[in-house]
């Protein structure tokens, strides 16, 4: 699975590169997207609703020593 | 610093309310938008795109903007994803900037207005109204002779700051009604950096972690060449107290608002706090005159804001007209008030918390904690 470090970016960019690299992708292939801004959750939710060619596919919340990371897994229509 | 392509609150508010022809673009989610957005004291054109719409497919996202006169102002939590689409949209030709720190910042502006007095007090005291827009909170300064207090502080202190050291005077006390349960309190942090005492209404119910002065019902602080009476009206909490200036001018916290009274459920004890604000509003408050101009902790709607940019209204007018204040029996009262039960503002535990000084939150989380409008009448007041 490729994955997509955006800690400590602020919207709009977690979702600019998100959609930079799923554009790049095969069709089922999969991206993690790691986050730390909590806006992250809905926006992504927010996003694929719309979206023509990303499927969100898990959003989880991890502790990594004190910082909260949101996780995101796309898959690419 | 704005540049030319942002714009600051105090800006937009100010062609907002003056009917200037714009377009408020909030390009928010859906669920931040729902719960709260930009309010003037007039109408105005608004639209909603979320950000990522303009980010999957521009084109589609540009076509669903209304036509609308004027410049755009786009709108998002921290000014991040607005500058984008404000720069995208100039790209296209169209006027358009970004409210520079977003819904933070609107949540944080405070717009100071002077409350009119008579002739004869003007020259010996002045009120002002500080006006927190984006959450519908009042905080006030009073200032007589060279000596000021604070009333209800909120929590970017800065602003009271540069005022009171712009005006050269002294502050006394910084003072609140009752443990906010809406947003954090300035007054404490306030207190310290001017060196002033601080008290808090709080009661003996709160495990107050903080020095506070001790003042009780009836104390009267002296002013420059006025005084504050401390009046003790339980209901909203039970260690809510008002202040009445100059024997004139009520600073009446969360216990009477314009168009409702406090609400008395935020400790689970509606029963009790609304035998309590029963008592404070037809036997505590009975000897003030109807000519007492009334000025809350709060307001619900932009339409409170009156001519002159206050919200206030006499205690005449609020007996005359408030629901809450006909029923004169107390069973009815505790029934009227248990009917409007409602959900507690957000994050509201937290908040009483860090306002009783038992946890230090970091900014951030005290940024987030306050997030959305007050909550705090028995009534939205929409009658």
């Amino acid at each position: 699975m490729k994955k997509l470090d955006v800690r400590g970016a602020k919207c709009p960019i977690p979702i600019v590169k998100a959609k930079k690299e799923v554009d790049q992708m095969q069709p089922g292939e999969l991206l993690e997207v790691i986050s730390t801004d909590p806006g992250s959750l809905p926006d992504f939710k927010g996003w694929v609703q719309t979206s023509k060619i990303a499927v969100l596919k898990e959003q989880r919340t991890e502790k990594e020593g004190g910082t909260d990371l949101y996780i995101h897994i796309l898959e690419r229509k | 610093m704005s540049s030319s392509h942002e714009i600051d609150v105090k800006e937009l508010l100010a062609k907002v309310d003056s009917g200037q022809p714009l377009l408020v673009l909030d390009v928010r989610n859906d669920e931040e938008f729902e719960n709260w957005k930009i309010e003037g004291r007039r109408q105005f054109k608004a639209a909603h795109i979320p950000y990522f719409d303009f980010i999957e497919d521009e084109q589609a996202a540009v076509e669903r903007l209304p036509r609308a006169e004027g410049e755009i102002v786009a709108v998002c939590a921290k000014g991040g994803s607005s500058e984008m689409v404000a720069e995208l949209l100039r790209g296209r030709g169209l006027p358009a900037r970004s409210l520079v720190g977003g819904m933070i910042a609107y949540g944080e502006y405070l717009e100071p207005v002077t409350v009119p007095v008579r002739a004869e007090e003007q020259s010996v005291f002045e009120i002002w109204q500080f006006n927190r827009r984006g959450k519908g909170c009042l905080s006030y300064i009073i200032i007589s002779g060279d000596e000021a207090v604070v009333v209800d502080a909120s929590r970017s202190r800065e602003i009271y700051q540069t005022f009171l050291s712009e005006r050269g005077v002294r502050v006394a006390y910084v003072l609140d009604t009752h443990v906010h349960a809406d947003h954090i309190s300035g007054g404490p942090a306030l207190a310290g950096k001017l060196g002033a005492r601080y008290f808090v209404g709080a009661g003996v119910d709160f495990d107050l972690q903080q020095r506070v002065s001790t003042l009780g019902d009836g104390d009267e602080l002296q002013l420059g060449q006025t005084s504050i009476r401390l009046l003790a009206t339980p209901g909203h909490t039970p260690g809510s107290v008002c202040y009445l200036v100059a024997d004139r001018y009520l600073l009446s916290g969360d216990t009477l608002f314009t168009t409702s009274v406090g609400r008395p459920d935020l400790g689970g004890h509606v029963v009790e706090w609304s035998r309590d604000l029963f008592q404070t509003l037809h036997e505590r408050m009975a000897f003030l005159a109807d000519s007492t101009l009334v000025l809350p902790a709060h307001y619900g709607d932009t339409s409170e804001i009156g001519r002159a940019g206050v919200v206030a209204a006499t205690l005449g007018e609020l007996r005359r007209d408030l629901p809450e204040l006909q029923i004169a029996e107390l069973a009815l009262f505790t029934e009227a008030m248990k009917r409007v039960l409602q959900t507690p503002p957000a994050e509201y535990a937290e908040i009483i918390n860090a306002n009783l000084g038992k946890t230090q939150a970091d900014p951030q989380r005290l940024v987030e904690w306050e997030l959305g409008k007050n909550q705090c009448a028995a009534s939205k007041g929409d009658r």
